[in-house]
């Protein structure tokens, strides 16, 4: 399993453009990778339940990621949140 | 005629199957918003309105998933499990709440037609942002086939989206 710690910079935070945009960059790895804040966790192949964490600017986030390929899932979603959020 | 009264009726049957409008104007496909993220289906297949009027209600009976702060956009849970975002305007987030009133919150159990939010038309198109509003099915890969009913004027609850299961 691979944890990455993440600080949202964007200040409009997870809304429905970035939402989609990450279920799309997850979609890309076979690993289950999960989005978690300090009070709720969601699939980030779930744009229902990734909207309803309600990540704002400035808060930290948790992703985890559990399969066969979570070493690249753990980049790849490192490298989508630096670049999108 | 009686195809169409026949169509109003089965929306009336809570079967999931059907997806009202949220919105009152001009239905259109998905692929006429400008945004990406909603033309190129990436939320999920659905349909766009343009709205002539500021009121989103419920579609259907279910749940409030998420009510952004900003009041620019809702998600719902219906009874039946379809997920649905309704999303007014394009970037409208950048609005920061302005020109849009809320009426439900997180968690809050709506039925059909029950009013989500209002916003003001003028001054979100005044502001230089798209009204387009597209409305969305998040679990379109539950579905054999999501389809939407544009082309013609569309009133709160009239027909808009299809789902085959």
């Amino acid at each position: 399993m691979k944890r990455i710690e993440y600080t949202i910079t964007d200040p409009l935070g997870i809304h429905a453009r970035p939402a989609g945009l990450l279920v799309k960059a997850a979609q890309g790895f076979e690993s289950k990778i999960t989005i978690a804040t300090d009070a709720k966790s969601a699939d980030a192949r779930r744009i229902m339940a990734l909207m309803g964490l309600c990540v704002k600017g400035g808060q930290a986030i948790t992703v985890t990621c559990e399969g066969p390929d979570e070493d690249a899932a753990a980049e790849g979603m490192e490298s989508f949140l630096k670049a999108n959020l | 005629m009686f195809g169409k009264l026949k169509e109003k009726l089965g929306l009336g049957g809570d079967d999931g199957l059907a997806v009202g409008a949220p919105v009152e104007g001009q239905a259109v496909p998905l692929s006429e918003v400008s945004d990406p993220t909603f033309g190129q289906e990436i939320l999920g297949k659905g349909a766009a309105i343009r709205p002539s009027k500021g009121r989103v209600v419920s579609p259907v009976d279910g749940t409030v998933e998420t009510m952004f702060d900003t009041g620019h956009a809702v998600s719902l849970r219906a009874a039946a499990g379809t997920e649905i975002l309704i999303h007014v305007g394009l970037d409208t987030v950048k609005l920061g709440g302005e020109h849009f009133t809320i009426h439900a919150k997180n968690g809050d159990q709506v039925k059909k037609g029950d009013l989500l939010m209002e916003f003001d038309i003028a001054g979100i198109t005044g502001a230089g942002y798209d009204i387009i509003t597209p409305v969305v099915i998040c679990n379109t890969s539950d579905y054999a086939d999501v389809s939407a009913v544009t082309g013609s004027p569309v009133a709160e609850l009239d027909p808009l989206i299809r789902l085959k299961k």
